[in-house]
């Protein structure tokens, strides 16, 4: 993740992915936001590994592995002012302030215990669903930029997809990013498309799109059909973007396009 | 019920219900309705559940609209809705509100709104209408619907109507689905407005050719009629929804 993506030598994968999760974080709590309140609708954990493996939280909210969507929001670890483009109503456009949360800071250090990483998701979402077996159930969005460093995680990926709630199993999308100039292959529907057995192994722990997250590709202009799994290998970084647009489509709702409007960050 | 006399020959009759989802209070409720029976005109309006201050938006639309003369007409309904959308930015822009609230402020507030005059006094006595989203004005003449506005189908209604924006960026392609339209009135006529759960519903059973909910409707009493809809939405009939309902019976005045 301290590589730059190719074509892209300014920026390290590390701190792209971490500008789309405090976006994606930013998004849902919006979504959450009835005038001044803010929503339990969601229950949010942000797992990272490398040298470490455990919750990326930083701030009041540190060494959470699981936060109610409301806390999210009263408990970034800084607010930074931006600037948005957005119409001026008469033809033009303005830029105006805007206030932007950070959750969590890159990091990029260590090896890819992704079986160690995976064990823990399943940890957490064994006792989210104790506590909540008649939820929507939960979706993993898994992102990695290598191989496993400790063994297979096919079994764990198994496992994970088994635990459900009684509205439905349990959601694992994964996203494998490169600093290859491969060919990017984004949400496939048979395995003998995929270059190699690390490939295929992730795409044999990625579950079917719904309707819902089919949906949402439809609206990114997103090529994915009902037998989809929600898998990107290979992927640049708008396939980050429009994976965590798609995978945290629940509602139907219009995917944020935080991308589109932003224009400087300060 | 309430009884306005408005001609040497017509009266008005007004009926209305104001029902919040089933499971929430009322003070959550969205809909709003706005009655001035001096100049006659009444509106409902339903602010946008995922919207910033929803209910402020549809109170602000439905009471101004009642109090003004005219705004009848796109072009007027349209310098009117930006100038109240201005005035409530306004506001939220003076308030301390946290980094999501003020996010969610900037994209504004969404509203479906009906309002409709009536003028009983000429020779030709009439109602005129404007509308934008899916909340609806109905005009029954005994079995005949005679009119339905902005929507006329149960099946036109979906869960993304074009609504009032308060965001004056986002209201001039707003402003270009208005709707507004004019009929007479005669004696037994009914006019309702009807925010849009109960105006899906409404619409349905005149397809299905079912007017005895109607002729329910304003036979009961309150109690009662509270009940019928609270069924109609625990059996999924209606959806469960805020439920807005405007009812004007115009009847010859009786004499003496």
């Amino acid at each position: 993740m301290a590589d730059p993506f190719s074509g892209d030598s300014a920026r390290k994968k590390s701190d792209f992915v971490a500008e789309v999760v405090n976006h994606t974080l930013h998004d849902l709590v919006i979504r959450c936001t009835k005038t001044e309140e803010v929503r339990n609708y969601y229950h949010v954990s942000v797992i990272g590994y490398g040298r470490h493996v455990g919750s990326c939280f930083a701030g009041p909210l540190s060494a959470r592995n699981i936060v109610p969507i409301a806390e999210v929001a009263d408990y970034p670890l800084q607010v930074k002012s931006s600037y948005k483009r957005v119409a001026d109503g008469a033809g033009g456009w303005v830029e105006i302030p805007v206030r932007y949360p950070v959750w969590i800071h890159p990091a990029s250090d260590g090896k890819t215990p992704m079986c160690e990483a995976l064990a823990r998701a399943k940890d957490i979402l064994q006792g989210w669903l104790l506590q909540h077996p008649r939820g929507f159930p939960p979706t993993v969005l898994h992102l990695t930029d290598g191989e496993s460093s400790d063994g297979d995680p096919n079994e764990i990926g198994r496992q994970i997809m088994s635990l459900g709630t009684d509205d439905g199993a349990v959601l694992l999308f994964n996203c494998h990013i490169s600093t290859r100039r491969s060919a990017k292959i984004e949400y496939p529907t048979e395995e003998s498309s995929l270059p190699d057995g690390f490939a295929r192994s992730l795409f044999e722990i990625s579950s079917k799109l719904p309707s819902n997250f089919l949906a949402a590709a439809a609206q990114l202009g997103v090529n994915a059909v009902e037998s989809s799994r929600g898998f990107v290998f290979n992927g640049d970084p708008s396939s980050i973007v429009q994976f965590y647009e798609i995978g945290t489509s629940l509602t139907g709702m219009t995917p944020y396009r935080w991308m589109d409007d932003r224009t400087e960050t300060a | 019920m309430s009884s306005v006399k408005q001609s040497v020959n017509l009266d008005l009759q007004l009926r209305q219900l104001l029902l919040p989802k089933l499971g929430q209070e009322v003070s959550e409720c969205e809909d709003v309705i706005a009655v001035d029976t001096e100049k006659c005109r009444f509106a409902v309006a339903d602010g946008a559940t995922e919207a910033f201050d929803a209910r402020k938006w549809a109170e602000r639309l439905a009471q101004q609209w009642v109090r003004r003369e005219s705004t009848l007409t796109p072009e007027e309904f349209r310098s009117w809705v930006a100038e109240e959308g201005r005035e409530l930015h306004d506001w939220w822009n003076g308030l301390n509100l946290s980094w999501y609230a003020e996010t969610k402020a900037r994209a504004g507030s969404f509203a479906a709104f009906v309002g409709v005059e009536l003028d009983l006094k000429s020779e030709l006595p009439c109602w005129k209408a404007i509308a934008l989203g899916d909340t609806c004005l109905l005009h029954r003449r005994g079995d005949v619907l005679v009119k339905s506005l902005p929507l006329a189908r149960s099946d036109s209604f979906n869960n993304a109507p074009i609504l009032v924006a308060s965001n004056s960026a986002l209201h001039e392609n707003s402003m270009k689905s208005v709707v507004s339209d004019s009929g007479k009135c005669e004696s037994g006529d009914v006019l309702l407005l009807m925010s849009d759960a109960v105006a899906s519903w409404y619409l349905q059973c005149f397809e299905n050719e079912d007017l005895a909910a109607e002729d329910y409707f304003f036979t009961r009493p309150d109690n009662e009629l509270i009940e019928f809809f609270d069924q109609e939405r625990l059996a999924g009939r209606i959806r469960n929804d805020d439920l807005a309902i405007v009812r004007i019976e115009i009847k010859e005045r009786s004499m003496g």
